[in-house]
Parts: structure tokens; C-alpha cells; sequence
């Protein structure tokens, strides 16, 4: 006998396009796949030896629902020192990947606010996670020249009509395009100045050269500002599936509790994992973008010579160019997988991760 | 100012919090097996490490993982899946809780749930906007939930019947025969279900697990849970799965890549090795609990306690109705005066509040021990009456 209840579910998960929009996958599926958000790395034999040692020293069992404290102060001390926030290891969540934090932000922050602001170009995870639940979206729009960030008069007009919560990322999860010192000062301003909220997906900030500002650093309201990402990206940890939220104290208790009602806590052998990679993260950090830099600097000047519009990006490890429907089908052709802008909110965009396979996907593009 | 009483999972993580300043505290409050992860798994997730750590996984898992759980359920529930379209795996049975519930119920939906029951189902049920309508069971019957309440149970907004079994915090077991007359209910009324087999392998002395997805008619309206957690001493790998139809796993593997994306590539070569290595742990603990449960069942008896038999499971929901208190009030007091963490009854259902849980998760010294405290604090509680 047909469900009647079981059509229903169906009719309105199909009608659900927030929540359909395509997952983009934390790792390279094959050398060919230039998608993936993360970055494909050789992972130290130490933080082998530590999240083993952890293992087979019994910690095979639940820990704290926001996080091993040892992990939790680490990754304060790596946001302060990167960002020039002053987080606690209290305001921190542990969390089993940024998609973790991207949900547990936006639901949870979110259930305080009438809306949520988010930009017309962003990660489809941020809508994805919007799709769980109904929440009313306000569209914030984006400079297509600047890299598809929403334009700092854009932040103050719908803080100006009312809207208290926005979601920003910097860089951009589409472009790498990240706002400078001046413009993130305006948005702190323009948010303080209402008494509005952010959460901040800053998980690509430490793939721009120097310092990438933070509204983690403003001084004045920190206790507005939530900042998400990855923990420590880049040290091979991206299929274990380890993230962060940053966050005011009082913020805390609603996101730990949605955190133990849908994971208890999260992989102890990520947590160890992700310990002793904070001890390698910032010599490895700067081996990996020098050459991340060196070949983006390549790719542009391939991207330049064959005639492709490249979007302006901060961030060395993706790359965006505005590209036909002709261009991305010989891509898809050539046997490359690629972050396709539409899921984003930009449809005539494609972005590709920078690796040494890149300047190929060039090639078959042009 | 008074301070604002701690319920539900508030109360147990205030109770925990507690439990942890104590050197000699006794745990029997929290299902966290004492036993470590079996050493071949463990070495397993090692050699992951090293030849796997890069791998991608998409967010319903990897498809070995996923052929081993569809021949695990096979094997151990006869319910018959496909690994390619039938199977997500989750960060451990809490977050397959809450997706299964998140993927059936939508605001104003009501969920018929048997009572006492895990707390987390509230929770999440609650976070999908659903309303929780309870079926009362009874300590005299052993916490049987009774198909003609669930009947009774049943309006125009019903959508989902929520069959925990062994249950938990009763470890009631639901009978073959009751279990057919729920599907039966289920399907005259066009209900889904929502199966819970977390301790499906935790089932003592003649009683019989039967899962619902295997019945005739079951698999197309249930959507079934498990984890390696219990079985396989692997709470902080977080690793579990759901399994279900094809149309509504669907949905569930979309709900999965929203909520957390994936589960850690570490803990899924983990539980490959569990579901396809040697089961002589599994039945190991499964003999210690058995033991332990007769210990712990005879200490209550010498306490004079009334308690629903467990018939499965990792625990025993007591009555403890005789202190006239509040269970929150004699956990706390246990938990002060004697270290011993057991689970007041009030933070599974409001109107549980003269019942305990307590597990048997501990060494049997441990069990003895604690017991033998509680029966000093339960004396001094019924001395200060």
C-alpha cells in the first residue's frame, strides 16, 4: 500500500532546494577532481604517532561535548595569534568539520533572530544548512569585481532594514577574495553601530599571504562576532572531518547542546590528531604557501596568456575564472571535476583548486 | 535569585560535571562501555592513517563500510539493503537519531513515543518542530509498550511511531508478537517508523529482538539506526549508520551533508575492521554484561527495589518511588554523599521522577562497590524522612 505520509515527505524534500544543493567534498576524489574545498596534503608521521598513541592509550571513549581542552586551548591560541582575536579556550566548540560549524551556527545563532542575512554568492554548505530548518533569508548582494564579497554599503543596508544576523565569509569560499583591514573595520562598525551579529566563515584566511583581518580582532563588541573553520587545514586532516566555531561565551551553551543532541562529540582520534598537528601547523603552514603562491602567481600568468577571466582572489589555494558553458563543458570533457559557481550563486563562474594538475584544467579550458 | 533547575540533558551533564571533581567516583550513570576499543580495530585505524588519511569519502560513506553494515544487518536483522542507495553512515547513533527524525517529521507532525525513553529523541524532536505524544508503560509489566495504546495514541497529525527496542532507559524488549501488531498499526494508519537497534545484541535470557525493516511490509516505512558505539566499545569514534529505503535515504543522505558533511575517514576504516574482523569482544562483553546484570539485579533485590526486568540493553530503570523524592534530588544526593553517578529518571520523562537508571558498564568490583554505596545513601535517605 502507497504512504500518503511517505508522498508528503518526499513532495516537500524535493521541493527543498536550499537543502539539494550539491555537497562539495572536503578531498580530491582523483588526481583530475579540482572541486574539493580542502586541500589534498601528506600527513606528518607525528600526528600519526600522537592520535595512535591516544588510541591505544584507551581514549576510545566519549570526552567533552565541546572538544578536548587541550585541543580547545590550541586552537584559541591559533586564532589569537592569527587573527588577533582573544578567545578563550571556553569560547570555543570542537566540531566534526566546518559543515558541523556552518550548521550549529546558522541554526543555532540563528534561532535568536528574525533573519539571517547571507550573501547572494556563498559556499552551498551555508545553504544547505539553511535548508534543515526554515529560516528567513535575507539576500545580501555581491560585487562580482570584488570578488563576489557583498559590498560594505550592501552590510549597512540590510543592517539598516532591520536585519540583525549576517553571514560573511572572508575569503570568499567561491573566490578567495578577502575584505582588507579598512573594509572589515566598516563592518564591524556598521554591525556595532546596530547591535547586529555575524558569524564570519573564515576557514580559507590562512591561505592569503600575511594577515587576513578578522572581525574575531574587533576590540570593541567582540561578544557579536562568531568565526568559523577549519582546525589547523592543510596538516592532511581534511577527510577526518575537524572544524571550529569561535565564539562569545554566551553563545556557547545553545551550540554545545545542539552539539550533544546530534553528536555527543566529536572523533577522539581527529581531536589527537588535531593536537599535535597545532604543533606543526605554522612551519607547515608557511612551507605550503609558498609554494601554493608560486603556483597560483603560474596560473595566472597561463590564465592571462590563453585569454581567461580570472576573479580577483586573495586566497593561494583556489583559483576562480568566469567561464562559458562551451569552456566548462571541454573541461568536464578533458576528464576534470570542478567547484561549479552555480552552486555557490554564480552561475558563470567555475573555481579549481590550485594544485599541479591546474595548469592542465587551464589548458582544457582555453 | 534562585538558580534555574537543570532538566532533561542539562540535568545529566550537571550530574557529570559533578561526578568528575570526585577521585573515587563510580560511574553508572552514562552508556560508555568500560571495556576499550578491541585491539584490531584500533590497529586498523592505524594503518588508516597511513595508507588512507586523504581518502575521499562522499557524506553517506564509504561504500565498504556501507556493504559491510547491509551484510550486518543482513546477518544479524534479516532486513535486506542496498550498500549503493540504502545506507548513510553517521557520526555515531546520536547523529543518525537526529537525522532520522529530522528526515520524517515537520513542524506540527506528531511522533508516537512510547515512554520512558532516551532523551535525545525529545530533543531532537523538538528541534524539528514535532510534537512528542507519549505512550505510558509500566514498571509492574516490565515497561511493556502495549500495541493498543499506541493504537489509542494515534490522530490526524500522527506521522511517525518511534519503537525503541531493547529500549533504553526500561531495556524492555518488544515481543515478536507485539512487534508485528506495531507494524500492523504503522501501516493501517500510515505511520513511518522510526527503529532504534542500538543494543540489538544486548538481549537476555528468552527474549528476542525482531526489527521491524525485516517484517513483510516494514522496510519501505522504517527507518532503521545502529552504531559501533555499544557493540564495539567505539563511543568516541563516532561512527553509526541508518538504513532505510532507497527514496527516503535520499533524503536522509542530504540531511547528513548539511548537518556535518561526513564522518572521519579514520573511524570508517574502523568500523570496516569491526563489522568484517573477529566478533569474540562483542561476545566477550555481551557475557560480562550478562553477569553483571545478574550482580546488579540481585544487589537491588536485597534492596527491596522494584525495577522492570531488563531484558536487553546496558541498564536497569529502578523505582525508587518509596524515598517520596525526586529522582534528581537522589541522584544528586548519591552522587554528594556516596560518588556514585546513576541517571534520575526525570531526565528521560517528566513523569519519570521516582526512577533511576543505572548501568552495568562498570568492572564487577566497580558495580559491587557502587552498589553497596547506594545502599548506604539509600538508607540515609530513608533514615532523614
Amino acid at each position: 500500500m502507497a504512504s500518503e505520509n511517505k508522498s508528503e515527505i518526499l513532495a516537500e524534500h524535493a521541493a527543498n532546494s536550499a537543502l539539494n544543493k550539491p555537497a562539495l567534498a572536503p578531498v580530491a576524489r582523483h588526481n583530475m577532481d579540482l572541486s574539493a574545498d580542502g586541500l589534498r596534503s601528506p600527513l606528518d608521521e607525528r600526528i600519526i604517532a600522537a592520535s595512535s598513541e591516544a588510541l591505544e592509550a584507551g581514549h576510545t571513549h566519549y570526552v567533552d561535548v565541546p572538544g578536548i581542552a587541550p585541543l580547545r586551548a590550541a586552537i584559541a591560541e591559533s586564532l589569537n595569534d592569527a587573527t588577533g582575536a582573544r578567545c578563550e579556550p571556553g569560547n570555543i566548540i570542537v566540531t566534526a568539520g566546518v559543515q558541523e560549524s556552518r550548521f550549529l551556527t546558522i541554526q543555532k545563532i540563528g534561532e535568536n533572530f528574525e533573519s539571517i542575512a547571507v550573501p547572494a554568492v556563498a559556499h552551498p554548505g551555508a545553504r544547505k544548512a539553511l535548508g534543515v530548518r526554515a529560516r528567513n533569508v535575507i539576500p545580501l548582494s555581491v560585487d562580482a569585481e570584488r570578488g563576489y564579497l557583498p559590498p560594505i554599503a550592501a552590510i549597512s543596508e540590510v543592517v539598516a532594514g532591520g536585519c540583525r544576523l549576517l553571514y560573511l565569509e572572508s575569503p570568499s569560499r567561491l573566490s578567495g577574495a578577502a575584505y582588507t583591514a579598512d573594509e572589515v573595520a566598516a563592518i564591524g562598525q556598521a554591525l556595532r553601530d546596530s547591535g547586529a551579529s555575524a558569524i564570519w566563515d573564515q576557514g580559507l584566511a590562512p591561505w592569503v599571504d600575511g594577515d587576513c583581518p578578522s572581525l574575531a580582532a574587533d576590540e570593541d563588541r567582540p561578544a557579536l562576532f562568531t568565526t568559523i573553520g577549519e582546525a589547523f587545514p592543510g596538516m592532511g586532516l581534511a577527510s577526518w572531518h575537524i572544524g571550529y566555531i569561535a565564539a562569545p561565551e554566551d553563545q556557547i551553551p545553545a551550540m554545545q547542546s545542539q552539539k550533544q543532541i546530534m553528536a555527543i562529540c566529536t572523533s577522539t582520534a581527529a581531536q589527537y590528531a588535531a593536537l599535535e598537528a597545532s604543533n606543526l601547523f605554522v612551519e607547515a603552514r608557511g612551507l605550503r604557501m609558498s609554494q601554493l603562491s608560486q603556483l597560483k602567481s603560474r596560473l595566472i600568468e597561463v590564465a592571462a596568456d590563453r585569454g581567461l577571466d580570472v576573479v580577483t582572489g586573495d586566497a593561494k589555494n583556489i583559483i576562480a575564472l568566469r567561464a562559458s558553458e562551451a569552456g566548462a563543458a571541454s573541461l568536464r570533457d578533458a576528464g576534470f571535476d570542478f567547484a561549479e559557481g552555480a552552486s555557490f550563486g554564480a552561475p558563470a563562474v567555475i573555481r579549481l583548486n590550485v594544485n599541479a594538475a591546474t595548469a592542465d584544467a587551464l589548458q582544457a579550458l582555453s | 535569585m534562585s538558580k534555574k533547575k537543570a532538566e532533561g540533558t542539562n540535568l545529566l551533564y550537571q550530574l557529570m560535571s559533578e561526578a568528575r571533581t570526585y577521585d573515587d567516583v563510580i560511574v553508572m550513570g552514562r552508556g560508555d562501555p568500560d571495556f576499550d576499543t578491541p585491539a584490531h580495530i584500533v590497529a586498523a585505524a592505524k594503518d588508516a592513517m597511513v595508507n588512507h588519511h586523504a581518502d575521499y569519502s562522499p557524506p553517506e560513506g564509504l561504500l565498504a563500510l556501507r556493504e559491510a553494515i547491509a551484510d550486518r544487518v543482513k546477518r544479524v536483522n534479516n532486513i535486506d539493503v542496498d550498500p549503493a542507495t540504502e545506507v548513510v553512515v553517521t557520526n555515531g547513533g546520536q547523529e543518525a537519531l537526529f537525522l532520522m527524525v529530522l528526515a520524517v517529521l515537520s513542524p506540527g507532525d506528531e511522533m508516537i513515543v512510547p515512554e520512558p525513553n532516551y532523551n535525545t529523541y525529545a530533543d531532537s524532536l523538538a528541534f524539528a518542530g514535532g510534537v512528542k505524544v507519549e505512550v505510558e508503560t509500566y514498571v509492574q509489566n516490565d515497561f511493556r509498550a502495549d500495541p493498543a495504546d499506541v493504537r489509542a495514541a494515534i490522530s490526524d497529525k500522527s506521522r511517525a511511531l518511534l519503537l525503541v527496542s531493547p529500549n533504553n532507559p526500561a531495556a524492555s524488549v518488544i515481543s515478536p508478537p507485539d512487534m508485528r501488531e506495531m507494524l500492523d498499526i504503522a501501516i493501517s494508519n500510515d505511520l513511518m517508523i522510526i527503529a532504534d537497534d542500538i543494543y540489538d545484541l544486548f538481549v537476555y535470557d528468552d527474549f528476542t529482538h525482531l526489527s521491524p525493516a525485516s517484517l513483510p511490509g516494514g522496510l519501505e516505512r522504517t527507518l532503521t539506526l545502529n552504531a559501533f558505539s555499544k557493540a564495539y566499545s567505539m563511543t568516541g569514534w563516532r561512527l553509526g549508520w541508518i538504513v532505510g529505503p532507497a527514496d527516503l535515504m535520499a533524503r536522509v543522505r542530504e540531511l547528513k551533508a548539511a548537518i556535518s558533511g561526513g564522518t572521519s575517514i579514520i573511524s570508517q576504516h574502523a568500523g570496516i575492521a569491526a563489522l568484517t574482523g573477529p566478533q569474540d569482544a562483542v561476545e566477550m562483553m555481551a557475557d560480562a554484561y550478562r553477569r553483571r546484570r545478574r550482580l546488579v539485579l540481585d544487589a537491588l533485590d536485597a534492596m527491596g527495589m522494584k525495577y522492570g526486568l531488563p531484558q536487553g540493553g546496558q541498564f536497569v530503570f529502578a523505582d525508587i518511588g518509596f524515598t517520596g523524592m525526586d529522582s534528581g534530588e537522589v541522584a544528586q544526593r548519591i552522587l554528594s554523599e556516596q560518588h556514585v553517578l546513576a541517571y534520575p529518571g526525570s531526565a528521560f520523562s517528566k513523569d519519570r521522577k521516582n526512577y533511576l537508571r543505572m548501568t552495568f558498564l562498570q568492572p564487577e568490583d566497580q558495580l559491587i562497590e557502587g552498589l553497596e554505596r547506594m545502599k548506604v545513601a539509600m538508607h540515609n535517605i530513608m533514615a532523614d524522612r
